[in-house]
């Protein structure tokens, strides 16, 4: 034991002894999922930036950007908080970045204006977020802000009576609240609301509620993951499409690495999101081929890789704009009313909220070249997160 | 084991508090060293204070009594949430809220030992897994008190004793939590070895026994689970002042699953046990997480694997039985 404890001793005044900071190393820190079930998001986070890396390269004037990378594991707001503050103390970072779950982000925010830091969120999407200090920007997309358009567009389809079926946590009930304010505005009804535990894989008992309520279309949310596909295929199994009731999602529900298991009796189901894999642009051309030149695999591609790739554009604008000095409101200042195109089509930061404002895709599942891909039919151009602007 | 409890009898010619001196002082002198070779890393090392509490309370109900639970978080996290709501409700002095999550967690703890202690085995697991997801459930289904999955934020607590301000380098987070670990871990000292922690070691080792000179088992295991309550509302509480926001892990099923491994680490049934597990396993996935953020689990599972084939009843048993053979030796020179 006690060699060990020496060793381990030893390691940790080795680990704790590494990292200082020479003078003209700007530090970025990004925190993100790179372990356990949420892992290929934060590896999309790594890739995305990555990407921007080798097209820009790594310094901005002569100013060197380091990237520093902290496992947030998963929605866990303590240890976030911990990791933030260990980025900013002991490595000295200048920005922080990253950041899948909403608590994980709330955690970071009060941090941000006693060390004069700005953050960019790459994919928390709780509208909220970005009131809770003047340095957060964020690249990623709101539940708001893609549900909006899918309830226009379900009613314009012809929908009247819709249940809504959506995972039961912050960004579900997000859906949820947003989806029936829009579609009861437009007239429309919804007739069942259910709100399924995160846990749930059997979806048939839900299924044949959304039957009984006698709805003609499907709304739902749930994250990405297993039970995504389990609730497609619920929905195909109990011949709820075979019966003509349709289905609608945000492009969570649908995403390209799932497509694959879905198969061919997924086509047709319509979704809204701000990126689609096969989105046709030369951006978008240009972005796929740096990250399959970086060693990434195209099945793996997820909208965080984009959010990361963009919101390292910000962060090379903002040390540009402050010659590398730490001064937040500046920084901040130089990407409010920023425009681009982006891979995922033309963007911008709102001024008023320092959320991103992008296009919206109608897409529906179709086969191209034997392959599935989310077919992009029809677009809300420059949305803005609709729980916080009303322009 | 009964070796063990022996060595836990005071001896006659022992300096009065002897143990809790030497408890103190040492806790003392590892929080100085981290205060000053580490100041960088004060937050993680808060963080570890405020785990080590459950580690330290789960020590007390299954090092102790014998209880199987994997839903100890329970209690952690009612402490946490109770005092993130009064502290988001008005109330802003830490020892004020330090107060209300001991009393949240008491009462936690209180309830789930009721339930969970009735029955021993598999039974005894389930149920403690049973509590830990209803209140982990109500966690997330209140979320107009608790902020459900998107965690209970804006927890800004005042100035330790009106002086000392939170700031971002976690000092004064550090060193209160420190202060109330050395209270509490000399409490527990004494606690353990008192009348009534000597019985629920003798319950422990053999429950029939124990009902044969005519204890009632049931309350004391029930008042034992109280008292872990507090403890871990303890950590709760110092977790929700220091960090100022309270999530859902903290009443999950994983954060139950790991304090048991830390406590299995260190060895259970040791006070001792409980912190050089909790100081082991988070320093050791502290670092390997900050080397390679990507692969870390597949270095701490080595660990695990590696010190339960060495160690199976914990790191502290191979330095208690050296300890003791020392003493041995000094005894009959």
């Amino acid at each position: 034991m006690n060699k060990g404890a020496q060793s381990i001793l030893a390691l940790a005044i080795l680990g704790l002894m590494t990292g200082t900071a020479s003078a003209d190393v700007i530090k970025v820190g990004v925190i993100g999922t790179f372990s356990g079930p949420y892992a290929l998001f934060g590896k999309n986070f790594k890739m995305g930036i990555d990407a921007w890396v080798a097209q820009n390269g790594n310094k901005v004037g002569n100013h060197t950007v380091e990237f520093v990378y902290k496992d947030e594991e998963g929605p866990n707001p303590a240890k976030s908080k911990a990791l933030a503050q260990e980025l900013l103390v002991k490595d000295k970072v200048q920005y922080l970045a990253g950041i899948y779950f909403t608590p994980n982000a709330l955690a970071v925010a009060p941090l941000l204006e006693e060390s004069k830091t700005p953050l960019i969120v790459m994919n928390a999407a709780t509208s909220a977020i970005v009131e809770k200090s003047p340095y957060i920007v964020r690249t990623s997309f709101t539940m708001w802000q893609n549900t909006v358009p899918a309830a226009k567009v379900a009613f314009k389809n012809g929908a009247k009576k819709v249940a809504i079926a959506v995972s039961d946590y912050g960004p579900g009930i997000d859906a949820e609240a947003a989806f029936k304010k829009t579609f009861e505005g437009e007239g429309g009804a919804v007739v069942e609301a259910v709100r399924i535990p995160l846990a749930t894989t059997d979806f048939s008992p839900i299924m044949q509620r959304i039957k009984d309520s006698g709805a003609d279309t499907i709304f739902t949310f749930l994250p990405s993951g297993p039970p995504t596909l389990g609730f497609v295929k619920a929905y195909l199994d109990n011949g709820l499409k075979a019966g003509g009731v349709k289905l609608m999602s945000t492009g969570d529900v649908v995403t390209e690495p799932d497509l694959p298991n879905i198969g061919d009796p997924g086509i047709g189901i319509l979704s809204t999101y701000h990126y689609s894999v096969s989105h046709d642009s030369k951006e978008n051309a240009a972005f796929l081929a740096e990250l399959k030149k970086g060693g990434a695999s195209l099945d793996e591609v997820t909208m965080t890789s984009v959010a990361a790739y963009d919101g390292a554009r910000l962060i090379y604008k903002m040390i540009e704009a402050t010659d590398g000095k730490r001064d937040p409101a500046k920084a901040v200042d130089a990407v409010k009313d920023m425009k681009w195109i982006s891979p995922r089509g033309p963007v911008s930061i709102d001024p008023a909220t320092r959320h991103i404002r992008q296009n919206v895709y109608v897409r529906s599942v179709a086969k191209v070249d034997g392959k599935l891909i989310n077919k992009e039919e029809q677009t809300f151009a420059d949305q803005p997160d609709w729980a916080l602007s009303t322009k | 084991m009964s070796e063990i409890v022996v060595t836990h009898v005071p001896h006659k010619r022992s300096i009065p508090f002897g143990q809790e001196a030497v408890g103190a002082l040492s806790i003392i002198a590892l929080g100085a060293i981290g205060y000053f070779l580490y100041p960088d890393d004060l937050a993680f090392l808060t963080r570890l204070i405020g785990i080590a509490f459950l580690v330290l309370s789960l020590d007390l109900v299954t090092g102790y009594c014998g209880v199987a639970t994997l839903g100890h978080a329970a209690q952690f996290g009612v402490g946490a949430y109770a005092a993130g709501i009064a502290c988001v409700r008005g109330i802003t002095d830490p020892v004020a809220l330090l107060a209300v999550g001991v009393f949240a967690g008491t009462i936690m703890g209180l309830i789930s030992g009721a339930l969970i202690t009735r029955f021993r085995g598999l039974p005894q697991l389930v149920l403690s897994i049973a509590v830990g997801q209803l209140v982990a459930a109500l966690a997330n289904k209140l979320s107009w008190l608790t902020g459900g999955s998107d965690g209970l934020s804006g927890i800004t607590p005042g100035k330790v004793f009106g002086i000392f301000n939170f700031d971002m380098y976690s000092r004064t987070a550090f060193l209160f939590s420190l202060g109330v670990l050395v209270i509490v871990f000399v409490l527990l000292q004494r606690f353990v070895r008192s009348p009534f922690g000597l019985m629920c070691r003798g319950i422990k080792d053999d429950d029939l026994r124990a009902r044969m000179i005519g204890v009632s088992i049931y309350p004391r295991l029930v008042v034992m689970y109280g008292v872990a309550g507090a403890v871990a509302g303890i950590g709760g509480a110092l977790t929700a002042i220091s960090t100022g926001v309270v999530g859902l892990d903290s009443v999950s099923f994983e954060r139950s699953a790991e304090v048991l491994v830390m406590l299995v680490l260190g060895g259970a049934g040791h006070l001792w046990g409980a912190l050089a597990g909790t100081v082991i396993f988070m320093i050791f996935e502290h670092i390997v997480a900050a080397a390679n953020p990507f692969h870390w689990m597949t270095l701490v599972g080595l660990l695990l694997i590696l010190i339960v084939v060495f160690a199976p009843r914990g790191l502290i048993e191979p330095v208690l039985s050296l300890a003791s053979r020392f003493k041995r030796k000094g005894e009959a020179a």
